[in-house]
């Protein structure tokens, strides 16, 4: 099934960049209130310290030291290396279908990175030292540390995705320079440093070559590599050890990233009637993804919950007992099953398929997704190896400082793209493009 | 612990031994009981001084002279065992280092050694490294290595070592550097108790995951420290330990730093590493670094606050390499104390205490041993005959965090 987008006029495409709406302002005001909470709750923590949290010591105190922002944490790098690596196929593929919402997946990148690195920033009891402490040990602890493996891949990711956004930026800029407004002309400026036409062949080139990268490396270090690997090295917790947390991590990743980019993507489409521009079967290709990559997360699932509750040893069948015994996992799965279920049903009976439908389910699958990395994180520090703590294990309710930051990192991903909006086309120039000048069909 | 040290006294070793010894002017059958006894002192089962007793006359009844005068047969010897050798009346290590050499002929062992090193020449060069770790008391290697043998059997509950801890490095309540579980378990009536400070493991998961190298064990003794200056408190060591024993410094500390000396403070090498943690940073038993680095006065090297404390001798501190050192002792003598009726029960072995390191199979090779029973899966820890709050201690500490804020307040008034 091909679409053809290659009608739409370059008006159409800038459209978000000349207009201001209504709804524009409205959102806005809801991003920066967002933050603005976020902002209220954190200076809390910043002036008394961690205890504000209902993060606690286990052991003896019972508690969680890790809890909501390092499930957040993990949350926010699954939806950008998910949202990188279906960029990347996209590319690598040559699936053209896609490339309307190409950009916007890396923009997601770039946001949810940023989010991610607030998460780290908070989640520590000394941000001051973040940079001091860090830099000069890296050379020593890198080969140890796995919490400076992700620091160090996630900035490798980072820089990554920002160069491969810069690079196709800048030749849809150059062709549609006429077009966007003359008050942001030093940004561009900078944008363009250095450009002329002769570069596009090689940019093209090279951004097939970065999207081969991130395929081969997401498995191997990113999303199934060094974030599981957090956990899965560990000697302490009986739930999270094991070869399967790399797959189920994974799975986990791209579930939340096909879902981030059906909303950010439906979200324009709305605002600006980009019916042409992102049409409908942009979502049902895209809803096909979500329902896949769910049942692969669901199946890892339930590898995880048979293998611990069979013959298991004592600790990790105590911890896999607890798991099922928790209501909000089977909310988190249950909301994972109904998208897919509905994506199934929408293949046999295309005409079940409505967009703001899959925005709805694909929101609960975010929730899920979230619901189930903070679960993993808080339960498996609760049923560690060493069981006789009378007091683990305790309770966890995150607080509401700790909450504040997550509608905060949300308001920070809207506020981000409504202000790239206004700057660069969310959409390439490429996706309205007849004939693509060679390149990606690869 | 177990007798994996031990050579294998088997079959074939013995009938190897019976015709070494059948070669010599030795009486077969005493050359055989001396190399098991030998052994047994080589596995530190066995004093240097039971073993000469119990020898002494058989060898001057068969050779007018006992062989075993070892600082004799060491002045013989080229050298190299004396150099060994601290201690004169070590028997242990003569032997032990007489079985493992190669280069040393059978004959001239024979004429040295006697009988029990004729016989145990059978496994020299065997690759058994005799030493340490193989031996019954946890030595391994040179060089100092702080750690703790700690009797359960003597513990009765008290909190003292806890108090002690709390007060020594000031900190804030719930952080219980040093712990102490009363536990129930199955097929065991009375209460059992368990200490439990950090372990300082040689193979601790909470360095090597410390991004920052924060969290160090030292080069020169082994004590595993946290760096207050450089620890980002990402808690991932918390995390990682096994054990439980992390405190984080989740607000404001009790006792303010201007409380605390710098001396308590920075460690031989300059570094903040000792008493309570700045907020922010991660905290944990530090086994009184400033006491092994002097600070306190040397009479108080080799000591820590816990075991001043403890009226019952269960905790016993000191170098783990070095066979002299407190616990080793402790483990020597209250094995040797404990009865033991081999002559009625000939299969049992030589001492009948129970040891163990704690979580052994997570692979951390602790540097605290324990004396006394292992809670099994089932134990549940329960309240002890004194309550942390008798003595004025916080026993869970999310108490204390619940306060949130409030408890910072209150912290700085105390
Ligand atoms: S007991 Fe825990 S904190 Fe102490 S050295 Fe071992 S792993 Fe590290
Ligand atoms: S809390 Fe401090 S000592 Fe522990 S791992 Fe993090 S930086 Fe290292």
């Amino acid at each position: 099934m091909s679409v053809d987008t290659t009608d739409v006029s370059r008006e159409t495409l800038v459209r978000p960049i000349g207009t201001l709406s209504k709804q524009y302002l409205l959102a806005l005001v809801a991003a920066l209130g967002a933050i603005g909470v976020w902002v209220f709750f954190y200076l809390q923590q910043l002036q008394h310290g961690l205890i504000v949290t209902n993060l606690a010591d286990w052991g003896s105190g019972g508690g969680v030291p890790w809890g909501l922002y390092i499930g957040a944490f993990i949350w926010w790098v699954g939806i950008a290396h998910g949202g990188i690596i279906l960029s990347a196929a996209v590319r690598l593929l040559g699936m053209d279908r896609y490339q309307p919402v190409a950009r916007m997946a890396e923009l997601l990148t770039i946001a949810a990175l940023t989010c991610a690195g607030v998460f780290i920033l908070i989640h520590v009891g000394r941000p001051d030292r973040l940079v001091t402490s860090v830099l000069p040990a890296w050379p020593t602890r890198v080969q140890w540390s796995p919490l400076m493996w992700d620091v160090t891949v996630i900035t490798a990711y980072f820089v990554l995705t920002a160069t491969y956004l810069a690079l196709t930026i800048r030749y849809d800029i150059h062709r549609l320079r006429d077009r966007l407004p003359d008050q942001l002309e030093p940004v561009y400026a900078v944008l363009m440093v250095g450009y002329s036409e002769r570069e596009d062949a090689i940019v093209e080139r090279m951004v097939w070559w970065i999207a081969f990268a991130i395929i081969i490396m997401a498995p191997l270090l990113l999303h199934g590599g060094v974030i599981p690997w957090l956990f899965a090295l560990l000697p302490s917790m009986a739930g999270w050890a094991g070869g399967v947390q790399g797959p189920s991590f994974l799975s986990i990743a791209l579930t939340s990233a096909v879902s981030g980019i059906i909303i950010v993507a439906a979200s324009f489409r709305r605002a600006y009637g980009w019916e042409e521009l992102v049409p409908v079967e942009v979502f049902r290709g895209l809803a096909k993804w979500l329902g896949f990559f769910g049942l692969i997360f669901l199946w890892l699932q339930l590898q995880q919950v048979i293998t611990g509750i069979f013959a298991a040893p004592t600790t990790l069948q105590h911890a896999t007992e607890v798991k099922i015994a928790t209501p909000v996992y089977w909310v988190a799965i249950g909301l994972v099953l109904a998208a897919m279920l509905y994506v199934f049903a929408c293949s046999l009976r295309p005409s079940l398929f409505s967009i703001p439908v899959l925005v709805a389910l694909s929101f609960g699958v975010l929730v899920g997704t979230l619901v189930e990395k903070v679960l993993f994180v808080v339960e498996g520090l609760q049923h560690a190896h060493f069981q006789l703590y009378d007091g683990v294990p305790g309770v966890y309710v995150p607080s509401p400082v700790e909450l504040s930051a997550l509608l905060g990192t949300v308001g920070i991903v809207v506020l981000f793209f409504l202000v790239v909006a206004k700057v660069i086309p969310v959409v390439e120039l490429h996706a309205i493009e007849a004939a693509h000048e060679g390149g990606d069909d690869a | 612990m177990d007798d994996e040290g031990r050579l294998p006294f088997d079959d074939q070793s013995e009938t190897e031994m019976r015709r070494v010894l059948s070669e010599t002017e030795y009486d077969t059958d005493l050359g055989l009981e001396m190399a098991r006894d030998a052994q047994r002192v080589v596995a530190g089962e066995l004093s240097d001084a039971e073993f000469y007793a119990r020898y002494h006359e058989d060898m001057l009844e068969e050779f007018g002279q006992d062989a075993r005068e070892l600082p004799e047969l060491r002045d013989d010897l080229d050298g190299e065992v004396v150099s060994e050798t601290s201690d004169a009346t070590s028997v242990r290590e003569s032997l032990a280092a007489l079985a493992d050499r190669e280069d040393v002929s059978r004959r001239e062992l024979l004429a040295k050694g006697g009988a029990a090193a004729a016989a145990l020449s059978v496994f020299a060069g065997a690759g058994s490294g005799s030493g340490g770790e193989h031996g019954d008391t946890p030595t391994d290697g040179d060089g100092t290595r702080w750690g703790m043998v700690i009797n359960l059997n003597n513990c009765d509950g008290c909190l003292a070592c806890v108090s002690a801890c709390s007060q020594e490095h000031g900190l804030s309540r719930g952080a219980n550097w040093m712990y102490v579980f009363t536990y129930e378990d199955r097929n065991q009536d009375d209460e059992n108790f368990l200490v439990r400070p950090c372990q300082h493991c040689t193979d601790s998961p909470c360095t090597k995951v410390c991004p920052v190298g924060a969290r160090h064990t030292r080069d020169e003794d082994g004590l595993v420290l946290t760096d207050y200056d450089i620890c980002i408190g990402c808690r991932y060591c918390e995390v990682s330990c096994p054990y439980g024993v992390n405190y984080f410094q989740w607000g404001e500390p009790d006792v303010p730093d201007a409380e605390i000396p710098n001396e308590h403070q920075l460690d031989d090498r300059g570094k903040w590493v000792g008493s309570r943690p700045p907020e922010g940073v991660m905290g944990k038993c530090t086994f009184c670094v400033d006491r092994q680095d002097g600070q306190m006065g040397e009479e108080r090297v080799g000591t820590t606050a816990c075991e001043e404390a403890c009226a019952m001798d269960a905790i016993h501190f000191g170098d783990l390499n070095d066979e002299e050192s407190a616990p080793n002792q402790h483990l020597h003598e209250y094995r040797g104390e404990q009865e033991n009726d081999r002559s009625s029960f000939p299969d049992r072995t030589e001492h009948t205490v129970s040891t163990f390191n704690l979580l052994e199979e997570r692979g951390t090779s602790p540097n605290v041993h324990y004396i006394g029973n292992e809670p099994s899966p089932h134990a549940e820890q329960v309240e002890g005959p004194v309550s942390y709050e008798d003595v004025g201690l916080v026993d869970d500490r999310s108490e204390v965090l619940d306060d949130g804020a409030a408890a910072n307040e209150e912290g700085e008034e105390a």
